[in-house]
């Protein structure tokens, strides 16, 4: 075991491998309040990479109506009633992560699923926490709630998958931080499968290997978003590239969102996996949740985004979000204008803070004909 | 257990034993593999990565339009590798879209696309494509004997064993020939005396049969799925219809001036999108601007509209709107997806929106909030009304002149002057006879205490409507001397609003008094700054046009009507055809006068006849009720003999009353003609089915526009190879045509569709573009190509984003009404015999726990239906049928204490079936990757094989009442509705059928929805005998036809085994007046999808009972719910999860 550091809990911990970033670390922020869970993201997915025999019941992404939903079956929950009930301390995570939890001989809390876990993979979809009786008036939190939660592998810095590995067939990419289940060197274990918290590492029974999400690393290698994030019909992804905290940078979109605004937050930090996936909290759920999923800067993130209508920047940079199909590395806004731009300040694209209004004269001379809204 | 396994576990716990040091250095001894040291640093043999790179490799990319009936319309890119194709995409470049003056979209209408478009890759190449053309072995037979039949003209049954029968694969060339022969023999065997007395034989109601005016070619009916889909392959059929004439001028031997054509049937209303009270108050088909607009509003109400699931590519217009300040107030009838978006969300009880819309009325006119400068220039409210008649107080009764001449962009056509085209048209159009019926109107002024004329020119800042009476009666005295007690229809309005007070509007719609009332002060707040984007939820209701008055009411108060960040629209269909109002130059091309110059535009006139859908839906007869006819004369149906549609699964497969359509309806049709490229409960139930492309092989263009987005979008033809032995929908059209030209020896047939023959469509495109308003200037060829490249153009429209009312608004211009105001009265003697001279509130037909259609009102004078005594049936008959003409008037005291007749049975859940997700309609439903996703009892492997697919129909119910019946989460539950006509009339004496209409489900506990009321989703597929046939002898037990491949979604029945057609007498009036689909001229009484039945199908009462456990193979409870992780099935940790309590104590954020 090394003694690594992860800023998301506010710690060092231990871990299989001794601490080595990236050159640069992948990395997305979900904002949860636009997400409909309309699927085009898992179909984006599966259309992709997943089409083939054995990969049937894979989805490397998936959408949840979260608290009744789960892909596979209780995938968090299992997790958490095994690590039971841990704190946090102002920002410092005191309990104990899934490698610190790690029964005997296993350098990883985790389990398996059985094939009927993966079953019904959108169950709970719409149902919600509290029962409506008859009439309601609900305002801002919902007494009654469900929120959608779109997940993919999140590449973490501190990878189960990886560490749990006995032939070390997993590795991250040096280049972009993304994490690979070596296809010729896996012989289908199923370590990682138990190991990944997130369930984001699936075992193909025809290949005899596990898969997983690989971040559409051949677009990433040409500057494009992942198919997730471009097909994102909801607009709720930005992938980008993150920094560690003190090297945050804010017209970089991750790290002003992440770093500087602390508006989106790492799922289960308390894992320790240190996930480079980032979600903007739903503001409508109640904060208890929110902080057991997100942890303690739940409530606070959510009180920055409500804050967003006064704010052009921020208001700004998540209407840029879904707009262009390359990763925006930097960004800024000139009044009215978002604006994206690549590594070297060139403009990659604009768009406006409001769409603009246009009137055009209810007679067009030039055409010699009537301009109507009610033709 | 393979051997690799275990000596990997002995592997295994040897190097736990040995520890991390042991373990690295041994890897690559123990597998004789390179060592990795620290694979979060280095990785040695990275070659492998290039599958993924490979997979990810196309050879070539096109673009294709994706257009169900969404409105969404998405150019996408398909990839192919090795000639097929892989995936789809967006083309992220709707951002490039620009107008005829260069102003541009901007990239955040990118990207356009969904699952559903994305899963087109499965179903391009699926299995149940329709390769070829499918005629069904009886009709065939029937064709090639020669049209055998019985003495009262219908064939025998034995041909016509639909839904049954085998199927023969034959070209479209011989397909033509059978459907363009039986046309022929259809329309001459309905043809004249002869023809009627066949008719009245076969028992269709004698004025049907009058109807046809002895033109065999009137039984033809041909339905273009929602023509706007399509401008010339969908609304093609119209046009097809347009031909007709050339058949009965040739059957009857009349000249072009005595043919009549086809009938074609409606759209929009057919699918109940239309919102049948817009026309009432507005005089035009339908308020609706573009989505985007609610960045520019300060509060957003979303009313009965599942806006982030059926509106998903701009559903980001509302988050973000919401980012920046935009107020989101949900209203549904559960705490549906939309909910999780509001800032407010109210659950009310459904079919309860116009008493909603009343109880807020009522707070701002009791407490004067309302917007008293935009109800005087904008509204009828100050206009009087006279208590005696009834009807408005005109001019000419007080003042005796004649009615004002009328300037403010209007003109009066002279008797016989013939309105010029659409697209030449500048002011609204009004028949002189008309003008002089409508007259002026009078309103109080209270200053000068006497009463002033008031013509339909004076509105907005062109309104002398000063300090007008609005509250109080008032004693008028008339140029005759005769005096006559008036009220203003403000007046009349608030004394009957005032019914519904905060506790009995909290009683009647569930919402919280409470939170009615602060509503209703915010919406007055700062008037102008309200969306109200109403949905198709309380659409679907019998009291729909009482539910749009009486939102346009709350909204005429609040000044939200025409404004861009003020207005009401409604959101169901992408219907308005008239985006482009040019199409007459292709649909209603003179068959006998045929343009072939393709540089001049054509001379249109219109021989088809539209027809309202919902009397073949109706058991094929309009509504009477005792002794009378409520279906207006100009609504009149012909019998139905024969149908032919394109583009459309909801006309029959998955039709309201879909069980009684199949058993009882479709006997008495002769031939069923259906243009399709997959394989639909249509096709199950046809004759005659031909293969035509997919939108990814078009190899004719196309066009199409939408009422919620500003972009005009054009198929353009791609080069993918045909996939199937199909042809282009325009091609079979124009094989038609060549066959009814070889069976009557006239060329017209033929040349009518010359262009297509040519592969020139794009002729008939450009004549609809230089005939229509707003995109006239642009060159069809121009905007293929860019189309080709995946960006559209914007609509040419007086704003961006348009927002129906804006030149109202803007210009002071009339709306298409009598008075040029928005009207809350009704004076027609329809209105008024129906009650509902007044927007009143009447309770739904069906989905009601008490007394169904009641008219809930105090005494009031105003309110005089006719009883249903004046129409001869008895007060106490309650039967459907005659339920839809029943006028009667209670209370809320008195209402809420009779129950609905069936409550006694046990019939005591409100069935409703919105649209989801995962469906556009029914489009793609039955695909794999998007039915598995469909709801929570997705299996891709099926564990249990009582599963009739990869996933399955579900009804959502409160755990409560679940509880209450004994049914547990996931259990099989009957479903049963009015025994008295559903699933089908008859049903008890006929279980054959009774056995795959009945409705059998899951059931899912559902928390979000109220007691009582119970939902199941629009869109899946429904039981045919055929998936009966396939679950009873497939081994793998799918409810897949075994002679078509039809794939249902249900074990037997569907959510259309509880739906009825219904029509209300109020949507069918001789007397409305509007304006025309196309163009501005004003007429009155029937106009399809605009004034016009529109069916009621989210009424249904039913009655739930317990079929089968859900657990697998029918033992115990359904997995989920027994590992404690469902609704009221909580474990243990299941509840501390769901408290938050894994992280045990909550602190401060430090």
């Amino acid at each position: 075991m090394a003694v690594v550091h992860n800023w998301q809990i506010g710690r060092s911990m231990s871990y299989w491998y001794p601490e080595h970033r990236p050159r640069r670390q992948f990395a997305a922020v979900f904002d949860v309040n636009k997400c409909i869970a309309c699927q085009t993201c898992t179909l984006a997915c599966k259309t992709t990479w997943t089409t083939g025999k054995g990969q049937e019941y894979m989805l490397w992404n998936n959408v949840e109506s979260k608290p009744y939903g789960f892909y596979p079956l209780a995938w968090d929950l299992k997790l958490l009633k095994m690590l039971g009930p841990q704190e946090w301390h102002g920002g410092e995570y005191t309990g104990r992560t899934l490698f610190e939890a790690a029964p005997a001989g296993k350098r990883v809390l985790g389990w398996r699923p059985d094939d009927k876990d993966y079953a019904y993979p959108n169950v709970g979809e719409d149902d919600c926490a509290g029962t409506i009786e008859n009439g309601a008036g609900l305002s801002v939190p919902h007494l009654t709630w469900f929120f959608y939660l779109a997940r993919i592998c999140n590449h973490c810095t501190y990878p189960a998958c990886l560490a749990s590995c006995p032939r070390s067939s997993i590795y991250k990419r040096p280049e972009d931080g993304v994490v690979l289940v070596d296809q010729s060197r896996c012989r289908g274990y199923r370590e990682c499968v138990q190991a990944c918290p997130y369930k984001k590492v699936f075992y193909n029974p025809i290949t005899g290997t596990s898969e997983k999400c690989i971040a559409c690393f051949p677009k990433l290698e040409a500057g494009e978003q992942p198919q997730c994030f471009v097909n994102c019909i909801g607009k709720i992804r930005l992938a980008g590239w993150i920094s560690t905290p003190e090297k945050a940078s804010p017209d970089n979109p991750i790290d002003y969102l992440v770093h500087v605004r602390k508006v989106a937050l790492p799922l289960f930090p308390q894992f320790g996996l240190e996930p480079n996936v980032y979600y903007i909290p739903p503001v409508h759920a109640p904060v208890s949740f929110l902080r057991q999923m997100f942890g303690p800067r739940a409530e606070a993130a959510v009180r920055t985004y409500q804050s967003a209508a006064g704010d052009p920047d921020l208001a700004g940079l998540l209407g840029l979000f879904g707009c262009t199909e390359k990763v925006v590395p930097r960004w800024r806004r000139q009044d009215e204008q978002v604006i994206a731009q690549d590594e070297t300040g060139r403009e990659i694209l604009r768009v406006p803070l409001r769409e603009p209004v246009h009137v055009r004269k209810a007679f067009d001379e030039k055409y010699q004909v009537a301009r109507t809204n009610c033709p | 257990m393979s051997n690799s396994r275990i000596s990997r576990r002995d592997f295994l716990e040897a190097v736990s034993a040995a520890g991390l040091g042991a373990l690295v250095a041994s890897t690559g001894r123990a597998f004789g593999l390179e060592a990795v040291t620290n694979p979060l640093a280095t990785y040695p043999a990275r070659g492998w990565e290039n599958a993924y790179r490979d997979l990810w490799k196309y050879d070539s990319r096109f673009t294709f339009l994706c257009a169900p009936n969404d409105t969404h319309n998405c150019l996408l890119h398909g990839y192919v590798r090795s000639g097929v194709v892989t995936r789809i995409g967006p083309t992220m470049r709707y951002g490039e879209a620009t107008d005829l003056d260069g102003n541009r979209a901007s990239h955040r209408w990118d990207p356009r696309v969904c699952q559903k478009g994305l899963a087109l890759t499965r179903r391009l190449y699926g299995d149940r494509r329709i390769n070829q053309c499918m005629v069904r072995a009886g009709f065939k037979k029937w064709v090639e004997a020669g049209f055998p039949r019985g003495g009262d003209g219908l064939p025998p049954r034995e041909f016509f064993q639909r839904g049954r029968d085998e199927w023969v694969r034959v070209g479209h060339d011989e397909a033509a020939a059978l459907v363009a022969a039986a046309l022929k023999n259809i329309a001459e065997t309905y043809t004249g005396e002869e023809g009627k007395k066949r008719l009245l034989a076969q028992h269709y109601d004698p004025v049907t049969v009058e109807a046809t005016g002895g033109a065999g070619v009137q039984v033809l009916k041909f339905r273009g799925g929602m023509p706007l889909l399509g401008m010339t392959r969908v609304f093609g059929l119209y046009r097809m219809a347009n031909a007709m004439a050339l058949l009965d001028a040739h059957i009857r031997k009349v000249g072009p001036d005595q043919a009549v054509g086809g009938k074609g049937f409606d759209n929009y209303s057919w699918h109940t999108d239309l919102p049948p009270g817009h026309p009432m108050v507005t005089g035009q088909q339908t308020i609706e601007f573009d989505l985007n607009a609610v960045e520019h509003c300060k509060t957003v109400v979303v009313w009965g509209m599942n806006w982030i699931t059926t509106k998903m590519p701009d559903a980001h217009w509302l988050t973000e709107a919401r980012i920046k300040g935009t107020r989101v107030v949900v209203i549904a009838c559960e705490y549906s997806a939309t909910c999780t978006k509001g800032d407010e969300a109210i659950v009310v009880r459904p079919g309860t929106t116009p008493a909603l819309a009343l109880g807020l009325a009522n707070v701002i006119m009791k407490e004067k909030l309302y917007d008293a400068d935009y109800v005087r220039r904008w509204t009828d409210l100050p206009i009087l009304v006279r208590t005696d008649t009834l009807k408005y107080l005109r001019a000419a009764e007080v003042f005796g002149n004649k009615p004002a001449g009328l300037a403010n962009q209007t003109r009066v056509l002279a008797e016989g002057e013939k309105e010029p085209p659409p697209g030449a048209q500048r002011e609204m159009l009004i028949p002189e006879k008309m003008r002089q019926e409508w007259g002026d109107f009078v309103w109080w002024d209270r200053a000068a205490n006497a009463p002033r004329p008031l013509s339909r020119d004076e509105v907005g800042e062109k309104s002398s409507v000063g300090d007008a009476l609005l509250e109080g009666p008032v004693e008028v005295v008339l140029a005759d001397g005769t005096k006559v007690r008036c009220r203003p229809v403000f007046d009349l309005v608030r004394e009957y609003a005032a019914h519904f007070d905060l506790k009995t509007t909290e009683e009647m719609t569930w919402a919280p008094a409470a939170t009615v009332e602060s509503l209703a002060r915010h919406l007055a707040r700062e008037p102008g700054t309200t969306l109200f984007t109403v949905g198709m939820g309380p659409n679907q209701f019998f009291n729909n046009d009482n539910k749009d008055r009486t939102i346009f009411l709350l909204a005429a108060l609040t000044g939200n009507v025409g404004r861009i960040g003020g207005n009401v629209g409604s959101y169901a269909g992408n219907h308005r055809v008239a985006l482009f109002n040019g199409a007459p130059q292709y649909i209603n091309e003179n068959p006998f006068d045929i343009e072939l110059d393709p540089a001049k535009p054509a001379r249109p006139r219109q021989y088809w006849k539209p027809e309202s859908a919902h009397y073949y839906n109706h058991e094929d007869h309009p509504l009477r009720v005792g002794n009378r006819l409520l279906t207006g004369s100009t609504h009149i149906p012909a019998p139905t003999k024969s149908m032919w549609f394109a583009n459309a699964n909801s006309i029959l497969g998955n039709v309201k009353w879909h069980y009684n359509t199949v058993v009882n309806v479709l006997p008495r049709i002769e031939m069923i003609a259906v243009n399709e490229w997959w394989w639909t409960p249509s096709c199950e139930w046809a004759d005659v089915v031909f293969g035509v492309d997919s939108w990814a092989e078009l190899k004719h263009p196309d066009m199409t526009a939408s009422v919620t987005n500003p972009f005009l979008t054009v198929f353009p033809r791609t080069p993918l190879p045909r996939i199937f032995n199909t042809l282009g929908d325009v091609e079979v059209l124009a094989l038609v045509g060549a066959k009814l030209a070889a069976l009557t020896g006239d060329q017209r047939f033929e040349d009518y569709w010359k262009f297509v023959r040519e592969n020139r469509t794009e002729v008939y495109l450009q004549r609809i573009l230089n005939g229509s308003t707003n995109t006239r200037g642009y060159q069809f060829a121009d905007l293929e190509a860019k189309a080709a490249e995946g960006v559209p153009v914007l609509m040419n429209t007086r704003t961006t984003p348009k927002s129906v009312g804006y030149e109202q608004t803007a210009d002071s211009r009339p709306w298409y009404t009598k008075s040029g105001r928005l009207e809350s009265y009704r004076e027609e003697n329809e209105f008024i015999e129906a009650g509902e001279n007044l927007p009143v509130h009447r309770e739904p037909v069906d989905s009601t726990f008490y007394e169904p259609n009641v008219i809930v009102a105090p005494r009031h004078e105003a309110i005089r239906p006719a009883a249903p005594e004046d129409y001869g049936v008895a007060r106490t008959d309650l039967s459907c049928e005659t339920r839809q003409g029943r006028n009667v008037v209670r209370t809320w005291a008195e209402e809420k204490n009779t129950p609905h007749p069936l409550a006694r049975d046990g019939y005591r859940f409100v069935f409703h079936t919105p649209k989801y997700r995962h469906g556009s309609h029914t489009t793609p439903i039955d695909t794999d990757m998007i039915a598995v996703l469909f709801g929570p009892f997705g299996d891709l492997y099926r564990h249990d094989k009582r599963a009739p697919f990869v996933t399955e129909g579900y009804v959502d119910i409160n755990p409560l009442d679940a509880r209450e019946l004994g049914v547990h989460d996931g259990d099989y539950v009957w479903i049963d509705p009015d025994p008295e006509d559903r699933p089908f009339r008859g049903w008890q004496k006929n279980p054959r059928d009774y056995e795959f209409a009945r409705l059998l489900c899951r059931a899912r506990y559902y928390p979000g929805t109220p007691r009582g009321v119970t939902r199941m989703w629009f869109n899946m597929y429904c039981a045919t005998p055929g998936s009966r046939e396939g679950q009873a002898t497939r081994k793998d037990g799918l409810a897949k036809s075994p002679r078509t491949g039809y794939q249902a979604m249900f074990r037997s029945g569907s959510h259309q085994s509880a739906t009825r057609g219904w029509l209300k007498p109020t949507w069918m009036t001789d007397t409305l007046v509007r304006k025309h689909i196309f163009g501005q001229i004003i007429g009155k009484g029937f106009l399809p999808d605009v004034h016009c039945p529109t069916g009621a199908p989210r009424e249904a009462i039913v009655k739930i009972t317990k079929a089968e456990p859900g657990g697998l193979d029918g033992k115990g409870l359904w997995r989920p719910a027994d590992l404690g992780l469902r609704p009221r099935y909580e474990s243990a940790e299941m509840s501390i999860y769901l408290s938050g309590g894994f992280i045990a104590a909550p602190n401060k954020e430090s």
